[in-house]
């Protein structure tokens, strides 16, 4: 039996989603490799868990049409959106506590009100320089 | 059937690609130098293992297959989160314990 219109678009906007999905998988497996510490590789890690199953789970809800099936799995992405973000962070607390020599890695601030000066002053240096680009 | 057709290699096509991604994880999660490398690697091979249960669902035709799928999900976030506390719990412990063992010792030598 061949297939009507509507069947392929399904299967072709389903396969999409799902290649995104891989997609992202891929470049998350290639930053894991690519960056040379805990706190960088993190970031690349944390994309996949949330957009790359969202993007997977999706176009399996497009295959598998109006049914419990897909209503489980919008649970599973939705419940996904708040844990990701959550163990992201115990982890860098974890790491952050389990290093001895974190500032080799990354800068560190003892006291907040110095990192707040510094950030102020660069974004008076950046309004200025729009100032002046504008002015002229 | 032209349709089941397609959607079973399509299926099968994807559980082989998601594999070998989940077998480069675990070369991450063996390799890493810290432990929060290895903790990532396991939180990501998880992320994998629940889009291939997803997809069986859909290949085997047995919904319950995504209620399993949403508990791995709860379980897998527990876990690291559980494992996490527990290693800064023992370093913490660790840490004061060395630290007693050297102010004691800088005590006898005074």
């Amino acid at each position: 039996m061949l297939m009507n219109a509507f069947e392929w678009i399904r299967l072709i906007v389903g396969c999409l989603f799902i290649l995104t999905g891989m997609v992202i998988f891929f470049t998350e497996l290639f930053g894991v490799f690519h960056f040379e510490y805990v706190l960088n590789r993190m970031h690349a890690a944390a994309m996949g868990d949330t957009l790359g199953i969202s993007a997977c789970l999706i176009g399996l809800m497009i295959f598998s049409g109006l049914n419990f099936t897909t209503l489980k799995m919008f649970l599973i992405i939705v419940f996904l959106w708040f844990a990701s973000p959550v163990s992201s962070h115990v982890l860098s607390r974890l790491e952050a506590a389990t290093n001895d020599n974190l500032s080799a890695h990354c800068e560190i601030y003892e006291d907040l009100e110095v990192l707040e000066r510094e950030l102020a002053a660069a974004k008076e240096d950046k309004n200025t320089e729009m100032k002046e680009a504008s002015a002229s | 059937m032209e349709k089941e057709m397609i959607y079973h290699t399509l299926f099968i096509l994807l559980l082989i690609v998601l594999s070998v991604m989940l077998l480069i994880c675990l070369i991450r999660a063996v390799k890493g130098p810290r432990v929060a490398d290895r903790l990532m690697a396991v939180n990501m091979m998880g992320t994998m293992v629940m889009v291939m249960i997803s997809i069986l669902a859909l290949l085997l035709q047995e919904g319950y297959l995504v209620d399993i799928c949403l508990i791995y999900a709860m379980i897998s976030f527990l876990s690291v989160v559980v494992i996490s506390k527990v290693y800064i719990g023992i370093y913490e412990e660790q840490h004061h314990n060395q630290e007693a063992a050297e102010g004691g010792n800088a005590d006898e030598r005074v």
